[in-house]
């Protein structure tokens, strides 16, 4: 190794140690806000912080994931590297599951239908059979999505050098000790991958009608698991492009990324944006028309009286309205800058969403929408978990985010 | 213009077709028209061919067509009055529907319509300056030159590989037509 390349290596693994330093900075910023808000005047504000980004950022995690594992399912060439980014949220799965596990803490502001009576629910909505079986599906989604990565990654890097890090250099150990069948290791992948689909959609259903539609018990909507998942990968697309663009930004052609890729990406994007539109509009029209007092009821109070009509007008905005008529253009979906803005601003617009959906029945009849200082110092703390949890993969990974030199040439 | 002839170079190929587009660009010579059998975009590039406009006008279709959905919707319903179940006779939340289908509607409208008009379509003189061959699997690559040039011309599309015809006066279609299709030299 040239001396330039020690002094460019080191200068580069000093960053990254920066960087990992400023998002533990901002997760510990927001452990100490949540502290603060749980032991203060209004621990339900805190929770409800808290649920809304565990929702959020679990979310964006597994649709980015998905995305690869759909490119695996569908043979798809398109997405070139785009893929292995998306890789990189698998790192959250772990975090996602220990948040998880957080929430059992919270049950009694979190689950305002333990006060209420259930009128025979009682057999689905209890505590200890949703802790169990939500659990259950999520250790079941992040399992089939690490074994879909470990066959996806053995594809990847399975010839690369580990480079010293100790995790990777357990998997080069074990992969070096089998015979590499290139075709076997692609089909594995294949059914994986197919199968973290499937998973998917069920636990991502599952999850929206416990922690989001059950929040209010009397209130039914048989759209709201397809819409929940929907949601997901929006979200995921949405984080993916993100990351991609700051890769592109920080590497430039070396991140193996093109305007194509963006272009492509963001057509999907756009695709989902509209996909999201329908879902929201099929499930509002059908309670329009139905004109059932226990539907309307959850529906009026969130887009029809203060303070929720305003959110509900936010969000119908943000996260339809100007990413629709932005996206119409082709070129701004190759601007990774301008991308960044967009999808970011769609990551907000659906964090107002998940609280125009959880706070009415959570922090009850506000005068105002219950959002401040703490939730986004809650929100900061998420959004450093994850960033920290990306940098981590591609501290094991650094292919993911730059062009081995031979790849380069 | 009056006194210019015109030359006709039919190409198999499609490399022949841009060829002989790029080489009549460094000309004197005037490209009035190509001709292709499939979509090209090669030779879309060698013409330098300007975005299209269709796309505005399936945009402004749409547009027309949203807003047209939800005042015939609105007009229908106000000429009746009828209150069910206590909703109001304007109703935003079901015409979003009559506006989705009009917006489909109306912009599929303004894309045929941008496109006839942007084509100049239709055209009652399209067999001027026309060979049958194009219809099938020929490339054509219609050239102008002033009077007394036409063999330089012919030369220069000859060098490309083409099939030349003089899409003169005394040459109607018909005869053209007659012709038994040249095999490419």
């Amino acid at each position: 190794m040239t001396e330039d390349h020690a002094i460019d290596r080191a200068g580069k693994s000093r960053g990254a140690r920066t960087a990992v330093t400023v998002f533990l900075v901002l997760t510990a910023g927001g452990l100490a806000a949540f502290i603060a808000g749980v032991l203060g005047p209004h621990p339900e504000r805190a929770w409800q912080a808290y649920l809304i980004n565990f929702l959020l950022w679990t979310g964006l995690a597994s649709g980015g994931v998905l995305f690869s594992a759909i490119m695996q399912a569908t043979g798809a060439r398109w997405s070139g590297r785009m893929a292995g980014i998306a890789e990189a949220f698998s790192a959250f799965f772990p975090v996602s599951f220990i948040l998880f596990l957080i929430l059992f803490l919270g049950q009694s502001y979190l689950f305002p239908w333990l006060h209420e009576d259930l009128h025979g629910k009682e057999a689905w909505l209890n505590v200890p059979f949703l802790f169990t079986r939500d659990a259950a599906a999520l250790l079941v989604l992040y399992g089939v999505g690490f074994r879909y990565l470990y066959n996806s990654l053995q594809l990847r890097f399975g010839g690369a050098s580990a480079g010293g890090r100790r995790f990777r250099e357990g998997l080069q150990r074990r992969w070096a000790g089998r015979r590499i069948d290139e075709a076997a290791v692609r089909r594995r992948a294949t059914f994986w991958g197919l199968l973290y689909c499937f998973c998917f959609v069920l636990v991502m259903s599952l999850i929206g009608y416990d922690l989001v539609m059950a929040a209010d018990p009397h209130w039914i909507s048989t759209l709201f698991g397809a819409y929940s998942f929907v949601k997901a990968i929006y979200l995921g697309l949405g984080g993916l492009i993100i990351t991609a663009s700051v890769l592109y930004l920080k590497n430039g052609p070396d991140s193996g990324l093109t305007k194509d890729h963006f272009h492509d990406v963001g057509k999907l994007f756009f695709a989902f944006c509209l996909v999201w539109g329908d879902f929201f509009y099929a499930q509002l029209v059908v309670i329009w028309y139905g004109n059932i007092s226990e539907e309307t009821a959850y529906v009026i109070e969130r887009t029809m009286l203060a303070p929720w009509n305003r959110a509900a007008w936010a969000v119908l905005l943000i996260c339809f309205v100007a990413p629709f008529l932005i996206l119409i253009n082709k070129k701004i979906k190759t601007v990774p800058p301008a991308m960044i803005v967009l999808c970011a601003v769609v990551v907000l617009g659906m964090y107002l969403e998940h609280m125009l959906l959880l706070a009415p029945a959570i922090s009850r009849s506000p005068a105002n929408i219950p959002i401040g200082i703490l939730d986004l110092f809650v929100f900061l703390g998420f959004f450093g978990l994850m960033a920290a949890s990306l940098m981590t993969f591609m501290t094991q990974f650094p292919e993911v985010a730059r062009l081995r030199k031979r790849e380069a040439n | 213009m009056a006194d210019d002839r015109y030359l006709m170079g039919l190409f198999i190929e499609e490399n022949g077709a841009v060829d002989a587009v790029g080489a009549l660009g460094e000309s004197s010579f005037r490209i009035e028209k190509v001709f292709s059998p499939v979509p090209s975009h090669r030779l879309a590039d060698a013409l330098k061919v300007k975005k299209s406009w269709v796309g505005l006008f399936t945009l402004f279709g749409g547009v027309f067509g949203f807003f047209a959905g939800f005042l015939l919707a609105i007009f229908t319903a106000s000429r009746w009055d009828l209150i069910v179940s206590g909703k109001p006779v304007i109703s935003l939340i079901p015409f979003l529907i009559v506006g989705f289908e009009f917006t489909i509607l109306f912009a599929v409208f303004g894309n045929i319509i941008g496109f006839l008009f942007l084509t100049d379509l239709p055209r009652s003189d399209w067999r001027r300056h026309y060979d049958e061959r194009l219809s099938g699997r020929y490339y054509g690559v219609l050239a102008a030159c002033p009077a007394g040039r036409e063999q330089e011309l012919e030369a220069l599309l000859e060098r490309q590989g083409a099939d030349v015809r003089r899409m003169d006066r005394d040459d109607p279609p018909e005869r053209a037509a007659a012709r038994p299709e040249q095999a490419h030299p």
